[in-house]
């Protein structure tokens, strides 16, 4: 019994060993020189297989352990890392946590055949980086062919003037690849103006050595040019760029807008190199060349005795040593942020579950102690419940906030997916992600992966054109896929856009009317034809493919987010993208309520819902009484009676006073007969037979120990608006009669 | 009276599997993720006994050993390493800096025991 509590923790380390090797590996693909992930992949590694030794699970350690190898020798420089090597090792880690998924369905389970001979094919590929193999890698043999150049050093490693410092020495081969090394220069002084050039003969050999086909030159050059960033001075000498050696050092005045500029950038970028290309003090090429050097020298040194990339950059004087150490001060701070971030405690969801449950208990034991102590009349026993229940109320608050989890985590798992059906699909796409560390309830986050893989996958698949079709559009080709979440008024938002195509509105109101979802007359607005979607069997994309246009799916995703109590819209510009917008509500166990009763029931509605409470005079309760609406302040208020909506038979009171609520932009009112005020509603759920009730979404226990219902707010203005468009139908046609 | 050991290593199972083992004969369990983390929970407190993994992130084992020989209360307490590191240059290293004894995982049960009562401080 124990032991399989053990392995449980192993399974749920090694995922989490596996996530976080992911997100390292995908972090290499844009700085393979990060050391600090290297490392953190080959740790993951070594854990699971250390750890999968200790519960006899061979087949784990057998294969982790020449992933290990592998991943050592790229931890000592010796295989360099590289994108075959990283996809490689994506699917190595997709591999150990299918063969984990394994032991967690069956701790005694064999792999089967298809399983095994996915294993051998990456063992096999594996293979040729272990050791044993050629060592001479190709970037070795680059290193040896790279002209030393033995000339003259520019004057020093800082610019002293106002001016842009360009030391330029050509390859020997520029002359004989057609390219005339004055043309350059001359297309220089056309971006500003050359102050000073000096040019350096250094390089000329002696006579009897020297070939006229080949160049010599070297030129040092002062430029001053208004405007004119790092870039575009590299950008002139683009087609002798792979055959020169250039060095470009930004004037003095710049130093100090750099340094405000990296200090500027966001937190999360902590490698050197990019945030030093962030800031424009640094070319991408640049940063390229340096790294390559780097690793070179970590070939030719030991690990430690290599120098760092901020000497390199230095010494190479592509950088001023203050924007390193600028950079280098920003970059301790972000990792130190990072590491704070990280402390955390582990708790298991059930314990947490049962707080809540044992919190939600209190709340209900809480209310009913208030009501007593108001009957009482006791001011001292008042005044200690009315303690009581504010701090009933903080402990609540503080329950619920151990259950909210950030949504970046669920957000960082879309950069693989988008990687790996990008690549499926042969389209440019990259991933945007705002609003990551918004929270909401873990079972929400849980349970909104599934809709929003379809949504993305979606969006890729169909939304966003392919590169030919961007660029007759006038668009990037490189499609971006967005998912964005807020909070809005008591809900959270969660966006997942595109900038592709968008919704085609005729084909989809002519698919809809060809599946008789609507009729000709209807008249739609742009939102309830894009809602038609959702339809079960709704598809308009002319090609099935193996991710989606099969017409399942889009109703999957809205009654899972339906059965969250949330709801789903989509805006959508032709041309410009689609954007669907899932709205969710903070959280399913325990909100602020607004109790209210009519006849003899009680009714809860959310607090963040409530816009108003008025009250319904005489004159316009008669005035009401046929047409279901009122003048609120010049604008139509649809409302609906729960008195006859839920069929209360009681006697009529005296007074009524209506309800103004308000979901995603559109209001209502709800006439009911009294109101009771603010209350703690421990949500419960309803019972399955009552699953199919229209307007309610769950109920609760009053202090008193009776059940209230709580109200569907966003199905009942639904029925609100519905009713009071088929009227305003009705009397148009009756007109028309006439 | 129940004696102390501290144990030190990044992975949960395995600091699980140990706690079963160890705290089903009685002795009592400090737990640490890191080197960093368990000289933050050394301080002040008396262990009989301390058990390390090498591979660790934040602080390594060999200088976490390093650093609890520099700490007067801890300067002998023994120290064995479990770990599934094999290299003769860290075996040495950590001979050198007091290490009493070697493990390598995956551990056996009977084995841990033995080397845990021969070495715990009375």
């Amino acid at each position: 019994m124990e032991l399989d509590q053990a392995l449980q923790t192993f399974i749920v380390e090694s995922r989490e060993l596996l996530e976080a090797m992911e997100e390292s590996l995908l972090g290499l693909e844009s700085s393979p020189d990060d050391h600090d992930a290297i490392n953190a992949i080959f740790r993951a590694a070594h854990t699971i297989k250390g750890s999968g030794g200790l519960f006899g699970l061979d087949g784990i350690v057998a294969f982790t352990h020449v992933v290990e190898n592998v991943l050592d020798r790229v931890r000592s420089g010796e295989v360099p890392i590289n994108g075959d090597l990283i996809a490689l090792l994506l699917s190595c880690r997709d591999y150990i946590g299918m063969l984990v998924d394994q032991i967690a369905a069956d701790s005694a389970a064999q792999p089967d055949k298809e399983t095994e001979a996915t294993g051998i094919m990456l063992l096999n590929q594996l293979r040729t980086y272990q050791a044993g193999e050629k060592k001479q890698s190709p970037i070795s043999a680059t290193a040896q062919s790279q002209p030393r150049m033995a000339v003259v050093p520019p004057p020093d490693g800082t610019v002293e003037s106002d001016h842009w410092h360009i030391s330029l020495r050509f390859g020997h081969d520029v002359l004989r690849n057609g390219m005339d090394p004055l043309a350059f220069i001359r297309y220089l002084d056309n971006m500003g103006k050359i102050i000073h050039v000096v040019t350096l003969p250094d390089a000329m050999p002696l006579a009897p050595d020297m070939d006229p086909e080949s160049c010599y030159l070297g030129f040092e050059i002062d430029f001053h040019g208004d405007g004119v960033d790092k870039t575009t001075i590299e950008g002139v000498f683009e087609f002798v760029r792979d055959d020169c050696t250039l060095r470009i050092l930004p004037p003095h005045s710049r130093i100090e807008e750099y340094t405000r500029l990296i200090n500027e950038l966001p937190e999360d970028k902590i490698h050197l190199g990019e945030l030093l290309v962030n800031s424009g003090s640094l070319t991408r090429k640049e940063l390229d060349e340096a790294l390559h050097l780097q690793q070179i020298l970590r070939a030719e040194y030991s690990q430690e005795a290599a120098p760092k990339l901020g000497d390199i950059l230095v010494e190479q004087r592509v950088v001023q040593p203050e924007l390193v150490d600028a950079a280098l001060g920003k970059q301790k701070l972000a990792k130190e942020n990072k590491a704070q971030e990280s402390k955390l405690i582990r708790i298991q969801a059930d314990k947490l579950d049962q707080l809540i449950n044992l919190v939600g208990e209190m709340v209900i034991a809480g209310a009913a102690t208030s009501l007593l102590a108001q009957r009482t009349c006791d001011p001292a026993l008042h005044e200690a419940t009315s303690t009581l229940s504010r701090l009933v109320e903080e402990i609540r608050d503080s329950a619920l906030q151990l259950r909210m989890v950030q949504i970046g985590e669920t957000f960082n798992r879309f950069n693989r997916v988008v990687r790996d059906v990008s690549k499926d699909l042969g389209k440019d796409i990259g991933l945007s992600i705002c609003g990551a560390e918004t929270e909401l309830d873990k079972s929400v986050v849980e349970k909104i992966g599934d809709p929003l893989m379809h949504l993305v996958r979606n969006s890729m698949d169909h939304g966003i054109e392919k590169a030919e079709v961007r660029r007759q559009r006038g668009k990037p080709a490189k499609g971006t896929v967005h998912l964005n979440a807020y909070h809005e008024s008591g809900s959270i938002v969660v966006e997942v856009g595109d900038d592709g195509g968008g919704l085609n509105r005729e084909k989809i109101f002519a698919k809809a009317l060809e599946k008789g979802l609507i009729t000709a007359s209807q008249n739609l607005s742009d939102v309830e034809v894009y809602g038609l979607i959702f339809e079960a069997w709704f598809s308009t994309a002319e090609q099935v493919t193996n991710l989606s246009g099969r017409g399942v799916g889009m109703d999957v995703v809205r009654r899972n987010i339906e059965a969250l109590r949330g709801t789903v819209e989509i805006d959508s510009r032709e041309g410009i993208g689609t954007t669907v917008k899932i709205r969710l509500p903070l959280t399913l166990a325990i909100i602020d309520g607004f109790l209210m009763g009519v006849g003899s029931a009680s009714y809860v509605v959310p607090l963040d819902m409530v816009m108003e409470c008025i009250e319904l005079d005489e004159a316009e309760r008669r005035e009401s009484r046929e047409s279901n609406y009122i003048n609120l302040r010049g604008t139509v208020l649809p409302f609906i009676r729960l008195r006859d909506h839920f069929r209360e038979r009681s006697k009529v009171s005296r007074r009524e006073n209506i309800v103004v609520v308000q979901y995603a932009g559109q209001k209502a009112g709800l006439v009911v007969d009294e109101l009771m005020g603010e209350f703690q509603t421990v949500i419960k759920p309803l019972g399955k037979l009552f699953g199919n009730l229209k307007g309610i979404s769950g109920s609760t226990i009053l202090g008193s120990g009776e059940v209230a219902l709580i109200l569907d707010v966003p199905a009942l203005i639904q029925r609100a608006a519905s009713r009071d468009a088929q009227l305003l139908a009705c009397s148009q046609a009756e007109q028309i009669v006439a | 009276m129940t004696k102390t050991i501290m144990l030190v290593d990044d992975s949960d199972s395995l600091r699980h599997l140990v706690r079963i083992v160890l705290e089903g004969e009685g002795y009592g369990l400090i737990e640490a993720c890191d080197g960093c983390d368990a000289l933050s929970k050394l301080n002040g407190r008396k262990v009989h006994l301390i058990i390390s993994d090498i591979n660790m992130p934040n602080m390594d084992g060999l200088t976490f050993v390093k650093a609890v020989r520099n700490l007067p209360d801890h300067k002998f307490a023994p120290i064995i390493m479990l770990t599934t590191n094999h290299h003769e240059a860290s075996r040495k290293e950590a001979r050198e800096a007091g290490v009493k004894a070697w493990m390598v995982k995956p551990f056996d049960k009977l084995q841990l025991l033995e080397m845990v009562s021969r070495f715990a401080m009375p």
